[in-house]
């Protein structure tokens, strides 16, 4: 429709104009008509006047002839013997023939000596020049056309004789144009008697030359219309001046016939009508030019028109567009403020039946605490239910401040070198032991991995699998299936490990609607106050940010009822190090056989293993493994590890283990690798000869872990970590700094259980003064919160560091801090604190730190 | 521009035009105006062109016009006849061009036949061959042989009156004479005395009446049979008078010059097979060969531009270019082109050696016009007698 009215538009536009061009040709047309009109005839008007001066210069000719004639003749009369004047004349250019006869005499003489007579003349027509009888013309004796003019010698008022000149027509030459209209034009003399051309142009060809006549004229320019020649004749014999139009050679000519000497002679010719119109054609063609230039400017200018309008019209509609699309983006952006309202709204009423839940189980076992103190049994129950409250509420908090923190884009990565297989490991520790509570499976495998340790966030990292996997948990059922792969992608750069992480589960799965709004924050799958799963909402936003932070990818894929898949893609850089090929040839290893059901699992202890230069046979069953060892020990070249899955079809580790030793006589180091816990079979597999136990996945660092672990099991007779961690703060005297009074309470009585004792500082300031006013060494480390009045903690820790004394510089400062963030810790560090830990104080945490820097 | 032009030398050049059909195009024209181009180019001159022709044989005949102006000195050179040429050559009028480097490219009997007193006064640009000119057609439609010898010539004229075309040969007032010369001269030109015999007709020892006789008694008696029709032919202009019938195909036998084959003017494009033979003679067909003869004004004022021009115009670039034009047999003999079909018999002959010249300037009476005026006499009524006395007194003379 819009198009059609744009068409329409345009052909209005372009009426106006083709009315305007055609009144303009129009005009143009007329006046170039009138021009060319008027420029014709005044053409003709300067060809007649053209004709007319030669006619007039031909009969001056003639007349001074008839002048010098008589006077010739005046000048024989007063002489004795006329006829020795005549024989004295010597012919000129123009006269060329004198004879005299006198009166009564039928002949004469002439200057050529020869004798004369009137009868070879012609004078019978009676055509004169300023009344002298003038002859038909004639070939002379130089065979060239001539005329003779007579004229009575008079003495004393008596004819006496008669003077007779003969001229030549090729005199009148001189006095005919030689570029008479630029040569196009043609002229010729005609005596009218004859018709004969007496005056040709001199030229060269036939049709220049070879006229002879006025039928020659007519018949070489094709005039054969009787009417015209009738009508040339008729003006001829009326001595009137003719010119017409005809055709001459193909070209519009005027023909002409111009009267000289009242019609004695003829000038004849023709000349095209272009050349004589040269110059009307010449202003014509300007006429043309300028019109042209008029038009093709007019004609810009319409088009420029057009073009401006058009583009008015485009940038007008765009700006339509644009003004729709900020209508449709505020309304978006409305409609969005509108849902995040909504969101928040519906996240606080979350969150306050989040927070409220649990704060609410504190103050009442509080409550029931403080009756039934006396109850050993039962405080103990509270406690540990009001721990486990308070760390949910803590968890609560963390991802809110985590969720804001990572959108105000404060979030920064805390980058450092990491082992996979620790990670994994922390990871199978929290999320296992949650898996099993719901009787759900929850397999790892890593696969394709070329390199175990890597530079990244390990704590993000972390944080992603937890999210995800905890996820995973939450909402699949009991006796569900929970996968974790980690898989090695084809490396784009040889610097970059690129990682594919999946988590996949077959639990109750997400709506399409769902899906589309899961890494929203604020969102949860089931409004948590009417479902027993309970969280923030903020996990998969908080997940979803890390890893673009980290410059990976997320995606989803989930079906209600059948189970999600999250997919994580990213790139951890690979760390300088090493092969340590060493420690395999050290201890002797290098051959092993590994036997795994899986393929996946067994390509991927090669690849880790050759690369560190170890020989991997690999069996696919315990059948397979019995025969590998047999021939290879047969051979000579037994193993010195092998890697033995538990689960398997047909044969399991143990019961391969079990052959396996019945195989050689020779005991080999062997090792079950197994994702579930060792605990149920330890025994039976000792007794089948398995040396210990591996868990899947494996990782070399793990394996090499375990072999040194073997190897070294007897000599190695460590104290527990528990033993040595305990007694670690005995005697110790701690400057705890906090300004809050029950943190400090709570921490002092912290320190008095573990038998170390403390001094409270409430600020920054008064703790440095109590340490500059404490004797060296009095302190065997300052517990330093950061957040405090006065002076806080950094600015404490800078301050002691600066004093001048001793121990001022190696005194360990460990912050506590509600300010658990990286760059928390970071700023700890920078400020010449030792190190962090996070509030609420965990006492493990907290003697674990403090023994690391007393030690 | 003008200064330009005046500064660029003249040259004035008198020469016949064939006014008949003026508006088509003239072969024997064009080629001449080409190499008269050619000259124009090469010396930046201006060749400036007069003409006469008589409308009727009442008038000065052209021949007379040329005789006039040349003894006048109003041109600079002319186109000439050989008669004029050699009237003019014993005056002294005309320039002596043996000096020109083109003369060494001449043959022989050109030179020979334009040579006056010692000197050669005319180089033609064409050797002009006359020849009969049969309509084929009507001779195989009446079942006749070309003829060779004069009797059966006679015999192919008796049958087509019998047949009854009045006429049937169609004559002008101009070229008549060949039939005269080809009886005439046979014998002389190629016998293995012609050096002898002309040397002796210059000297009085023999008689012109004496060989002229048989050609004029011929002639009389095509008159006498009718085959001739002496009242038009002597009034009649070349072509422009008999050409039509011929054309026509009312006349089955004409008389003219080998270049009238190829142009338009005159037979070059008949609707009948038109085949070119030689005259009736005792020693078979005949040609006679004449030569209009390029000649220069011994008194002109532009003499060295005039014969520089003649160098031009006779070299042997322009008549190749004149021949190939024109198809005709060149005075150079360097010059070789193909002649059209109905040339061809023609043609053998000449290359044969087989020709009368109708014109020789070493022969001290005038051929070619003396004997065309008394061949007009004959024309005219007188006998073959007094004809032949005319000649004795020519020679006399």
């Amino acid at each position: 429709m819009e198009k059609r009215n744009e068409v329409l538009r345009t052909r209005i536009l372009i009426v106006p104009f083709i009315v305007v061009f055609c009144i303009l040709g129009t005009v143009v047309f007329f006046i170039s008509k009138k021009i060319s009109r008027e420029m014709s005839e005044s053409a003709i008007n300067n060809l007649s006047e053209s004709l007319d001066l030669i006619s007039n210069t031909i009969e001056v000719i003639l007349k001074k002839e008839v002048e010098f004639q008589k006077l010739l003749s005046q000048e024989i009369a007063g002489l004795e013997k006329p006829e020795d004047f005549v024989l004295s004349y010597d012919r000129n250019d123009t006269m060329v023939k004198i004879s005299l006869i006198l009166s009564g005499e039928t002949t004469g003489i002439s200057n050529t000596g020869e004798v004369f007579a009137e009868k070879d003349l012609d004078f019978s027509w009676g055509k004169t020049v300023e009344d002298l009888p003038l002859s038909k013309s004639y070939v002379n004796s130089m065979g060239t056309w001539a005329y003779t003019i007579k004229c009575p010698v008079i003495r004393n008022k008596e004819e006496i004789a008669t003077l007779y000149i003969e001229y030549i027509y090729d005199s009148f030459e001189e006095a005919l144009p030689s570029q008479f209209y630029n040569k196009e034009a043609k002229l010729y003399l005609m005596d009218v008697d004859s018709e004969r051309l007496v005056l040709k142009p001199k030229g060269i060809g036939e049709r220049d030359a070879g006229h002879i006549s006025l039928e020659d004229f007519y018949n070489a320019n094709k005039i054969l219309e009787g009417s015209v020649q009738e009508n040339v004749a008729k003006n001829i014999k009326d001595g009137k001046d003719v010119m017409f139009y005809h055709d001459i050679q193909n070209e519009d000519s005027l023909i002409y016939m111009w009267s000289v000497n009242k019609g004695t002679e003829y000038m004849i010719g023709y000349v095209p009508v272009r050349a004589i119109q040269r110059e009307g054609n010449a202003v014509n063609q300007n006429i043309m030019i300028v019109v042209i230039v008029m038009m093709v400017t007019f004609s810009a200018c319409c088009a420029f028109y057009l073009f401006f309008e058009k583009q008015n019209d485009k940038i007008r509609k765009d700006r339509e567009s644009e003004r729709e699309l900020y209508n449709k983006q505020l309304k978006e952006a409305l409609q969005a403020a509108q849902i995040a309202n909504n969101s928040k709204t519906t996240f606080l009423a979350n969150m306050s039946h989040d927070i409220r839940t649990p704060m609410n189980a504190i103050l009442g076992f509080a409550t029931l605490l403080a009756r039934d103190v006396s109850n050993p049994e039962q405080v103990r129950e509270y406690t540990k239910k009001i721990t486990a409250s308070g760390q949910h509420l803590l968890g609560l908090i963390n991802d809110v401040l985590d969720i804001s923190k990572i959108e105000s884009g404060k979030v920064v990565l805390t980058i450092g070198e990491f082992a996979l297989k620790d990670m994994i490991s922390s990871i199978d520790a929290i999320i296992r032991p949650a898996a099993k509570t719901k009787n759900q499976n929850f397999d790892i495998t890593v696969t394709g991995i070329k390199h175990e340790n890597l530079i990244g966030d390990e704590t993000r990292l972390n944080q992603i699998l937890i999210n995800l996997l905890s996820n995973a948990v939450k909402y699949t059922q009991e006796g569900g299936d929970i996968w974790l792969r980690i898989i090695g992608l084809k490396q784009r750069s040889s610097q970059y490990e690129h990682i594919r992480i999946e988590v996949e589960d077959n639990g109750y799965g997400m709506t399409p609607e769902y899906l589309e709004t899961i890494f929203d924050a604020f969102t949860r799958a089931e409004n948590s106050t009417t479902n027993k799963v309970q969280g923030t909402g903020l996990g998969m936003a908080i997940t979803k940010n890390i890893v673009e932070l980290m410059g990976g990818t997320i995606e989803v894929t989930s079906e209600v009822n059948i189970g999600s898949r999250f997919v994580v893609e990213l790139e951890f850089r690979i760390p300088d190090v090493k092969v340590d090929g060493q420690f395999w040839k050290q201890r002797g290893i290098s051959r092993i056989l590994v036997v795994d059901d899986e393929e996946d699992n067994r390509e991927s202890v090669r690849l880790l293993m050759e690369d560190m230069g170890i020989c991997v046979d690999l069996a696919c069953d315990g059948e397979e493994a019995l025969r590998l060892r047999k021939s290879a020990y047969e051979a000579g070249e037994d193993y010195h590890v092998i890697l033995l899955d538990w689960k398997m079809p047909g044969m399991n580790g143990v019961e391969t283990a079990r052959l396996l030793s019945k195989v050689a006589p020779e005991h080999i180091l062997t090792l079950l690798l197994t994702a579930y816990d060792w605990d149920g079979i330890q025994e039976e597999a000792v007794q089948a000869g398995i040396d210990g136990f591996l868990p899947k996945p494996f990782f070399v660092s793990a394996f090499k872990e375990k072999i040194l672990e073997l190897l070294e099991e007897q000599e190695m007779e460590k104290d527990s970590e528990a033993d040595a961690e305990e007694g670690c703060m005995e005697g110790r005297h701690f400057l705890v700094v906090e300004d809050n009074e029950i943190n400090s309470e709570i921490l002092s009585e912290i320190l008095r259980i573990e038998g170390a004792s403390c001094e409270v500082a409430e600020n920054g300031q008064l703790a440095v003064e109590h340490f500059s006013q404490a004797q060296p060494g009095s302190f065997d480390a300052i517990l330093m919160d950061v957040q405090m009045p006065v002076m806080n903690g950094y600015e404490a820790s800078r301050a002691i560091r600066a004093l001048d004394r001793e121990d001022a510089g190696q005194i360990p400062i460990i912050a506590m801090t509600a300010n658990a963030f990286a760059e928390d810790v970071k700023d700890a560090i920078d400020a010449g604190m030792n190190a962090h830990i996070a509030k609420p104080i965990d006492t493990e945490l907290l003697k674990r730190t403090i023994k690391q820097y007393l030690e | 521009m003008k200064n330009e032009e005046k500064k660029k030398q003249t040259v004035v050049l008198f020469a016949p035009m064939e006014r008949t059909k003026a508006d088509a195009k003239n072969v024997a024209r064009t080629a001449f105006d080409k190499t008269i181009i050619m000259a124009e180019e090469k010396l930046d001159v201006t060749v400036e062109y007069n003409t006469y022709t008589a409308k009727d044989y009442q008038e000065k005949s052209y021949d007379d016009v040329a005789l006039e102006r040349i003894q006048n000195d109003m041109d600079d050179f002319y186109l000439l006849n050989p008669d004029v040429l050699q009237k003019m050559g014993e005056k002294g009028k005309l320039a002596d061009l043996s000096g020109l480097d083109c003369v060494k490219n001449l043959r022989e009997v050109v030179k020979t036949a334009n040579t006056v007193n010692g000197m050669l006064v005319g180089i033609p640009q064409e050797v002009v061959v006359y020849g009969l000119f049969v309509n084929k057609d009507m001779f195989d439609k009446y079942k006749i042989d070309l003829p060779n010898t004069p009797e059966e010539f006679l015999e192919c004229c008796k049958i087509f009156k019998e047949n009854g075309i009045e006429t049937p040969i169609g004559a002008n007032r101009w070229w008549l004479e060949t039939f005269v010369f080809a009886q005439a001269y046979a014998d002389l030109y190629n016998g293995d005395n012609t050096a002898t015999e002309i040397e002796e007709l210059n000297s009085g020892k023999r008689k012109y009446s004496d060989y002229m006789r048989k050609g004029f008694e011929y002639l009389k008696k095509l008159i006498d049979l009718g085959y001739i029709d002496a009242k038009t032919a002597y009034t009649y202009e070349a072509i422009d008078g008999e050409g039509a019938d011929f054309l026509a195909q009312k006349t089955p036998i004409v008389m003219a010059y080998w270049g009238a084959a190829n142009a338009e003017t005159a037979y070059g494009n008949p609707d009948f097979n038109m085949q070119v033979i030689g005259f009736p003679s005792d020693r078979g067909q005949m040609p006679v060969m004449s030569m209009t003869g390029v000649s220069a004004l011994a008194n002109s004022e532009h003499l060295e531009d005039t014969l520089n021009v003649l160098e031009v115009i006779l070299s042997d670039e322009a008549l190749q270019v004149y021949s190939e034009t024109n198809k005709v047999i060149s005075p150079s003999k360097n010059v070789e082109v193909d002649c059209i079909p109905a040339l061809k018999p023609l043609n053998d002959l000449v290359n044969e050696g087989t020709y009368v010249l109708a014109s020789n300037a070493g022969m001290k009476v005038e051929q070619w016009g003396n004997t065309c005026l008394i061949v007009r006499e004959l024309l005219n009524g007188a006998s073959v007698d007094e004809c032949m006395a005319k000649f004795d007194k020519l020679q006399e003379e």
